[in-house]
């Protein structure tokens, strides 16, 4: 036969092929009931926008975290074997079905080169790396055992199913090989070889019943498999997709929803009715991968608070299908309420997601019910928000006032004046706080010193919100921000510059929500800009060797990670050191979330653990873009530091250093 | 006899009026403080309003007491338009009834013209059982005004309550916290106590729907006419105690702030410190 | 035709102790700064040696046997303050700083159509009426009041008030009744004293006192203990007692004690300015705490910026040593 007849017979061996058709009926039935089942529990959420919009953008995005995988791949060794895994699989089912093809509707495909290159070389070789990458999904899974898996004996069970399908795959391919003796065979290596192994020491006749049986098994493992398979996480393939399809494409920062406190039936979620379809989805895409859990800043410092489980008891919830009314929160460890107040809203834990959860949104929506329905909340927050209803800021027993680090810079309020290019805004962590004074002094004289014409709200600033939204005081928050949209409006202002990123985030991706009509920018964007422009110029670059933290709301948050390297090289001759995680993979420094107004237990302090990354490069100026991230690295390098000469230095600071001589204020 | 929603039978349900005070807030920074131009109050716009915190641990009793006993918690402030923040923060708390008795007249009456004027609104509301109010204001902090109070309307009065329980249908037991314990007192009702702080009258944070509710309450408002009362009775001018000066004293000296190579260099140094003082006391 | 002289009466309500001679002090000056007599009430046998001392500093001293004066039922004194009051010209009343005569101040004044006030830290006097001086603002602003109506009720804050001058000539005593005209309607049914460890917080000379900053229960016991090797008294701010991490007994500030110790050692308390009204009149305050820009360093002579739990153990076990 010439190659370009090159084929196998389709069912060889296998009389009452038929069965196989009608076994696919329960399985199909089965599996259809089971996706079915999990498609009916998301329509009890609440409906949401801007999910299924953009279908284009959506395509790219399924492409790349679907298809490509692209996140999954920042952890090396798994992002490998599951690519093979994958790929494995997903060629061996276009395998089967190019069989169908070709057997069932009549059209020959699997001929000839095709049928050599493809179907039986290639289609090996991916078997045999799906074989090699179940092998090392097991090796981790039951010899590595990492924390952050979960270990059921489901997943145990999808592992072991998987090697022994592959398994009698090649055991078929070879005995039917041997059988037959297939003119093509060494055109698949592996079944080649296994057959060749085996015909050492059995018959023909001996193999033809082997493979009788083992393809009736590996037929009935394959379509149990299928049914079973909506059953387990084993959806994901589905659900994950359509997840990253659904996913949010607005940056994170502007991730959390508006309330209508007019006709809203609750504030907050406290029930999975509550939560919007997508969210319902969320749960289900989960693959157990525990990244989530991994990179989140309390649980690392050994608090209990678990991403991971928080969407695997709610899902455990969804799959229960009660109809009961019961608190969501409190139902089960991870869903405890005091774990919900320890997160920090750094979204690492969304970051990390390879299938595009979003974890943050649903422990601020359980917060939200408990401050804003139960009032029940630590007593650190409850000051916090106290105070700002009182007087506009979360710092209680401040001594400063939001006027006190302009002194003597003499800079217009933006009555005052009309033709102003930027409004500053300080914030109350800039403000209130002496140790950050001196960043905004600096901003100030960088301004002054390129000639900027600016303006402040002083005392007519009051707080963003930012703090309120995060601890779950939704209410407070929209009464906040409309207070600040109307003063915005009053002045005319139209370009913010802000040097604190939570400002920065809740102006630039929340307040549009609620009728703010302005542009923000960050300072090291800003300042960036002037140095492009020769506004300003660098007269004395430092010795000093930086290292950046990144803020988790100007990296994770919004992506600006280049602009505040790029200013800081200017700033010194040495070059920059990075920290191991760093951009969006920074860790953060612990004061979001409205953290920086809770005493933390002293063995569990994410600002120590941060600190500690910090002291381990040859960095003797950490630099910093935010006032959380100022005073909390701070005092978890001056705890840490022994010995050490390391300082903390604000961008505008260092820069605003660079631009004069050293003994000038 | 009340019968609460369960019905449990409740025979000590309460009528109680909390009065309010609103003042400048006591946390403004040392250096926004300042005083007005008539040199003898502080200027109102060196910092914002808030509940005073005696008044808010008063009306925290009051509705504690309402849990538990059932009846009614009603509100009352004196001052200016200003004080319906306060009044609306006590109906989100749960409060029942408010009131204001409208001070626009610009002028800080003293505690006895503040009392009379109470006085005036309060026998006007329906009958009550028990009056609280806090033990002093964070501004004046001059503590009077309860106990003038309950002279003006005939009262029996205990000073630096921290809890309260009715004790059968007529009397109450009042607890007063002392220098070094307590003491219980038995009151007749209707009684007028003064509430001080304790840990158990932290004042509840209001639920975000009750403050919406609250906004939409209605509020009875008075003004010093419809109880008979002429501005010129608040006025300084007619001041029992009359305010003649106001002035902020100078701040301070410097600290030395303790140096050392390491901390036990610096515990060294303070116990030098801390021992040379104790040697000579 | 003679005037008739004024009085002013020093209402002796509770023995505060070294206070009580402050509080006599003030009422001894009052008095010869407006010519009057000095006129003592107290609780007491008219042979005890309390009432000779009272004596010592008063024109004259009604001393006033009774049990209900002595377990301090206030209707029972005001009835029986009212009824002397009514036997004589009066100026002015004088109380002192403890819970019973704070009570009663501006009942007294309602009662005898005078003025009140509370917590005088100065007194003087002009045409126009008693004058007292006395923080107020919590602590950020100082006010001179002026008391129009007689008799002015004031209390003072006893501890901060120079002592009483032995007068040339001790006072007369003489018996008083209490007034049983009219039945009190409010009766005292139990009292509970905390086991007195040690002197009153008001006569401590050295005090080390906790706040919010310490953060639970536990670490105030390390303040007791350094408190033992100084011998001195504990203390909390208003913070720590409304937590209920120690007695409310512990509490310092506006609303709370007022010390004057020799020094008052503030661990972890910011130094709000309700705080230091209550320890104003201190003469050494130092204080620990991690924060540099607590307000409390701008009133201290010295301290140390560092974490307690850091420094309280150490410095209990250096200060043993010095104070062998």
């Amino acid at each position: 036969m010439s190659s370009s007849e090159a084929t196998r017979e389709v069912l060889w061996n296998i009389s009452h092929g038929w069965v196989m058709y009608v076994l696919l009926v329960p399985t199909v039935a089965i599996g259809a009931y089971g996706i079915w089942r999990r498609y009916k529990s998301w329509t009890q959420g609440l409906p949401t926008e801007g999910r299924l919009d953009r279908p284009k953008e959506r395509l790219i995005h399924l492409w790349n975290h679907a298809l490509l995988q692209r996140r999954n791949l920042r952890q090396r060794y798994a992002g490998i074997f599951h690519a093979m895994i994958f790929w494995g699989f997903v060629t061996l089912t276009i395998a089967t079905t190019v069989v169908m093809i070709d057997h069932d509707f009549g059209i020959p495909i699997m001929r000839g080169a095709f049928y050599l290159y493809f179907q039986s070389l290639f289609v090996d070789a991916l078997g045999l790396l799906a074989l090699i990458g179940v092998g090392m999904a097991g090796y981790r899974r039951w010899k590595t055992r990492p924390a952050k898996l979960v270990y059921t004996d489901e997943a145990s069970w999808i592992l072991i199913i998987g090697v022994i399908i592959l398994a009698t795959g090649f055991l078929l391919e070879g005995w039917r090989i041997v059988a037959t003796a297939d003119p093509w065979g060494a055109w698949s290596p592996i079944g080649y070889a296994t057959g060749a192994v085996f015909a050492k020491f059995a018959s023909i006749e001996t193999l033809t019943q082997l493979h009788l049986w083992c393809w009736w098994f590996h037929l009935a493992l394959v379509f149990g498999f299928l049914a079973w398979a909506p059953y387990t996480k084993m959806l994901h393939p589905l659900t994950s997709a359509l997840n990253i399809y659904a996913a949010n494409l607005e940056p994170i920062g502007g991730s959390l929803k508006s309330i209508d406190f007019e006709t809203a039936k609750n504030f907050g979620v406290n029930s999975l009715k509550q939560f919007s379809w997508k969210d319902l989805l969320d749960l289900d895409a989960c693959t157990e991968c525990g990244r989530c859990t991994d990179a989140c800043p309390a649980n690392t410092v050994g608090k209990q608070l678990s991403p991971r489980d928080i969407i695997l008891d709610l899902r455990g919830w969804l799959h229960k299908g009660t109809n009961e009314e019961f608190s969501l929160i409190g139902s089960s460890d991870a869903l405890q309420s005091d774990r919900l107040f320890e997160c920090t809203s750094c979204a690492a834990c969304v970051e990390a997601c390879p299938v595009s959860i979003e974890q943050l949104p649903k422990i601020v929506d359980m917060r939200r019910h408990q401050v804003m329905e139960e009032a029940e909340f630590p007593d650190t927050m409850q000051k916090a928000v106290n105070s700002m209803e009182e007087r506009q800021h979360p710092y209680t027993g401040t001594q400063f006032s939001r006027t006190d680090w302009m002194k003597e810079l003499d800079i217009p309020h933006a009555s005052e004046t009309e033709d102003a290019e930027v409004l500053v805004w300080a914030g109350c962590g800039t403000s209130l706080v002496e140790r950050n004074q001196k960043s905004i002094r600096s901003l100030a004289q960088l301004l002054q010193k390129a000639g900027v014409k600016f303006s402040v709200l002083g005392r007519d600033e009051k707080c963003t919100g930012d703090v309120a939204r995060r601890i779950g005081n939704e209410f407070l928050f929209e009464s906040l921000a409309q207070e600040n949209i109307d003063t915005f409006k009053k002045h005319k202002v139209k370009k913010v510059v802000t040097a604190c990123p939570h400002c920065f985030n809740t102006f630039r991706n929340e307040y549009p929500q609620l009728g703010g009509d302005f542009e923000t920018i960050h300072h090291s964007e800003f300042l960036g800009g002037l140095l492009k422009s020769g506004r300003l110029k660098v007269t004395e670059a430092s010795e000093r060797k930086i290292t950046f933290h990144d803020p988790c709301y100007l990296s994770r948050h919004n992506g600006v990670t280049e602009e505040p390297r790029e200013l800081l090289e200017t700033t010194t001759q040495k070059t920059m050191t990075e920290l191991p995680r760093n951009r969006q993979n920074s860790f953060c420094c612990g004061g979001g979330g409205g953290m920086s107004f809770v005493d933390e237990p002293s063995d569990k302090r994410v600002n120590h653990e941060r600190a500690k990354e910090i002291l381990a490069t040859d960095a003797d100026t950490v630099a910093v873009g935010c006032p959380f991230c100022t005073t909390m690295m701070e005092d978890g390098i001056n705890a840490n530091k022994g010995d050490r000469k390391i300082e903390v230095k604000e961008l505008a600071e260092l820069l605003n250093e660079a631009t004069t001589a050293p003994d000038q204020p | 006899m009340y019968l609460d929603p369960i019905g449990n039978q409740h025979p000590y349900k309460m009528n109680i009026i909390v009065c309010l005070k609103q003042i400048l807030d006591p946390e403004v920074p040392v250096r926004d403080f300042s005083i007005d131009s008539s040199g003898l109050q502080a200027d109102s716009a060196c910092a914002n309003q808030v509940t005073n915190i005696f008044c808010e641990n008063a009306l925290e009793t009051a509705l504690q007491l309402k849990d538990l006993h059932g009846g009614k918690v009603i509100i009352l402030s004196l001052g200016p338009e200003s004080v319906e923040d306060t009044l609306r923060k006590g109906l989100a708390m749960k409060a029942d009834d408010a009131f204001i008795i409208l001070n626009d007249t610009g002028q800080i009456p003293d505690s006895a013209a503040t009392a009379k004027t109470l006085a005036a609104g309060i026998r006007k509301i329906e009958p009550f059982d028990l009056i609280l109010v806090g033990r002093e204001s964070g501004d004046w902090g001059a503590g009077q005004t309860g106990g003038l109070l309950a002279e003006e309307l005939g009262l029996p009065f205990t000073a630096f309550v921290d809890e309260i329980s009715p004790e059968g249908d007529d009397r109450l037991t009042l607890r007063q916290q002392t220098d070094s314990g307590w003491q219980k007192f038995s009151a007749p009702k209707p009684a007028v106590a003064s509430i001080t702080n304790s840990d158990h009258n932290l004042p509840r944070i209001p639920k975000t729907r009750d403050i919406i509710m609250a906004n939409r309450k209605p509020v009875t408002r008075w003004t010093l006419e419809d109880l008979e009362i002429t501005p010129e009775h608040l006025s300084s001018s007619q001041s029992k105690a009359r305010v003649l000066t106001l002035s902020i004293p100078d701040s301070k000296s410097d600290c030395e702030f303790i140096e050392g190579d390491n901390i036990e260099e610096k515990i060294g140094k303070l116990a030098g410190k801390i021992a040379a003082i104790t040697r000579s006391a | 035709m003679s005037e008739q002289t004024s009085t002013v009466i020093t209402v002796v309500a509770v023995d505060q102790g070294s206070a009580t001679t402050g509080l006599l002090g003030a009422g001894q000056r009052l008095a010869r700064d407006i010519n009057g007599e000095h006129l003592v009430i107290a609780c007491g046998g008219t042979d005890s040696p309390f009432v000779a001392m009272l004596s010592g500093s008063a024109d004259r001293v009604i001393a006033v046997e009774s049990a209900e004066l002595a377990n301090g039922h206030p209707e029972v004194w005001l009835n029986t303050i009212c009824a002397i009051s009514s036997e004589n010209n009066l100026a002015s009343i004088i109380l002192g700083s403890d819970i019973l005569s704070q009570e009663i101040t501006p009942r007294l004044a309602q009662r005898l159509g005078g003025s009140s006030i509370g917590d005088a830290q100065e007194l003087s006097a002009n045409d126009g009426g008693l004058i007292i001086t006395r923080s107020v603002y919590g602590g950020k602003a100082v006010a001179d009041i002026q008391l129009t109506a007689s008799p002015a009720v004031v209390w003072v804050r006893s501890q901060s008030m120079e002592p009483a001058e032995t007068n040339a000539t001790a006072g007369t005593i003489v018996a008083g009744k209490v007034d049983k005209t009219t039945a009190p309607r409010t009766q005292l049914v139990d009292t509970h004293e905390e086991e007195a460890e040690g002197e009153r917080l008001e006569d401590a000379q050295i005090i080390v006192s906790g706040g919010r900053g310490l953060g639970g229960p536990e670490p105030f016991e390390d303040l007791v203990a350094l408190a033992n090797v100084l011998k001195a008294q504990n203390s909390a701010s208003r913070a720590a007692c409304d937590l209920g991490w120690v007695p409310h007994s512990w509490q310092v500030g506006q609303t709370g004690k007022k010390v004057a110790p020799q020094l008052y050692l503030a661990v972890a308390i910011s130094g709000a300015s309700q705080h230091m009204m209550g320890i104003a009149d201190s003469k050494v305050i130092a204080a620990i705490n991690t924060d540099s820009e607590a307000p409390i360093f701008k009133y201290c002579q010295f301290g140390l910026v560092e974490d307690h739990k850091q420094v309280v153990g150490p410095l209990i076990e250096k200060l043993a040593e010095l104070l062998k």
